[in-house]
């Protein structure tokens, strides 16, 4: 009995010795697999949770869905008047990019993820998508919600995506101020202690004036989020400790404390370059 | 028999785990259901045994969050070998010695595996965060790990697995 724990000690120590030790592409694929693995049950357990949730609010809900319906009905009409603006900035622009000859024109494919897990060790702000490579997802894609921002892909396995987002510490997006256009890094602070996310937007020309309310956008630059999508808006504006900056709290628009459904953008493949890396394959094959 | 209950187990509680909410107010700490599947075994069962339950739900922990594979398996095996090293001195059959042992494994497991991510530079958090989050799972711990001890002691009683119980 002694000499088998001792063997049971010995192979323990030494696959976690290997397992700390392993190079990140194992690293990687040890955890794909895993995900994987886990991933159907995971979905299954999430869609017990939400409906018990949406159970739960739906008895809770009766009394206020009269005035809701009320808002709603009114948010319509607001989103209508919306609509046909942006249809006739939507049919200018067009006619821009035509007169300017854009070669290329950047279009961009939603995928509908489900958001299947939270942050299992609670150390950082990252949620679990219920697609992956075999969808499409990619590490490095912008995750949005109908609200706004919500944060990028980080991992992505063949049915799974691990995206990390704009509230947590370690995610950074170039932004600018919709208003004036001055530019700045907007990074995650994590949650307040009564569960409100916030985050700072640093290095804002400290000569622009920003007002609370303003409308901070993605820049575009860095490659990863495409220009104009909606972050969040200016909760305070105060002076960076060098003087030559200003930064500002800035509430994100979306609920990210409730993410049920998120959009994936991928960036679909131009028939030009689909053509070419056809063409390249072709005379690769060729012997 | 046990070794598949163990595992069986371990990968529910860790989906039960990522399932679970973290309430805020507890600097988001999230409820220990994988610690508590460890220390019941480090309780109960025999070392060889609790080492195994730590690597797995160590690995799966790891697995399913941005933590590196292996930073998990290892503090929870260091619990785990405290946690049995000292049982035979208690009543491991108390709620009082579960809670105890539950608030005062998750209070460490967070606080090791902060201390671990912290050097590698994976996590940035401000201190006091950090002991909201500490007291969110010493207080988890103490409610979680009895309750999962109790669940786990009649799912091998069910299952006659109780050739492996030591008391």
């Amino acid at each position: 009995m002694r000499d088998r724990s001792i063997v049971v000690w010995a192979v323990l120590a030494a696959l976690l010795l290997v397992v700390l030790n392993l190079p990140k592409g194992a690293h990687q694929q040890i955890k794909s697999a895993l995900r994987e693995g886990v991933a159907p049950l995971q979905e299954t357990v999430s869609g017990f949770v939400l409906d018990v949730r949406e159970a739960f609010r739906s008895v809770r809900g009766l009394s206020g869905v009269l005035n809701e319906n009320r808002k709603m009905a009114a948010e319509l009409v607001l989103l209508r008047n919306e609509v046909r603006d942006l249809r006739s900035l939507e049919r200018e622009n067009t006619e821009l990019r035509e007169q300017l000859q854009f070669a290329r024109r950047i279009n961009r494919q939603l995928i509908p993820c489900e958001v299947i897990a939270r942050d299992i060790a609670g150390w950082w702000q990252t949620i679990r998508l219920n697609r992956g490579s075999a969808e499409g997802v990619q590490p490095n894609m912008a995750v949005i919600t109908p609200d706004g921002l919500a944060g990028r892909t980080m991992e992505a396995s063949p049915r799974t995506a691990d995206v990390i987002l704009i509230s947590d510490r370690g995610s950074k997006v170039s932004a600018r101020i919709a208003r004036t256009g001055s530019f700045g890094v907007v990074s995650g602070q994590g949650l307040t202690a009564s569960g409100q996310v916030v985050c700072r937007m640093d290095f804002i020309n400290k000569n622009t004036p920003v007002f609370v309310g303003d409308e901070v956008v993605t820049s575009g630059l860095g490659g990863v989020f495409p220009k104009g999508l909606l972050i969040g808006y200016v909760e305070s504006i105060h002076a960076d400790d060098s003087g030559l900056f200003q930064w500002a709290d800035v509430i994100p628009k979306a609920d990210l404390g409730t993410l049920t459904y998120v959009f994936v953008l991928a960036e679909q493949e131009n028939p030009i370059d689909e053509y070419l890396r056809k063409m390249e394959f072709k005379r690769g094959a060729q012997p | 028999m046990t070794t598949l209950l163990m595992w069986f187990v371990v990968v529910f509680g860790a989906v039960l785990q990522a399932a679970l909410p973290a309430p805020t107010w507890l600097g988001q700490a999230q409820g220990p259901v994988l610690l508590g599947i460890v220390l019941y075994y480090g309780l109960a069962h025999t070392r060889p045994m609790m080492l195994q339950a730590a690597v797995l739900a160590g690995l799966l922990q790891d697995a399913l969050s941005l933590s590196p594979l292996g930073y998990s398996s290892f503090v929870f095996c260091v619990v785990g070998l405290i946690v049995e090293r000292f049982r035979d001195a208690v009543f491991v059959h108390e709620l009082f010695t579960r809670m105890l042992f539950g608030a005062l494994g998750a209070g460490a497991v967070t606080l090791g595996l902060y201390g671990l991510l912290a050097q590698e530079d994976l996590v940035a958090a401000r201190a006091s965060w950090v002991v909201l989050k500490t007291v969110g799972s010493v207080v988890l711990g103490a409610i979680i790990v009895p309750l999962e001890c109790e669940l786990l002691a009649a799912l091998d009683r069910m299952l006659g697995n109780v050739e492996a119980q030591r008391t």
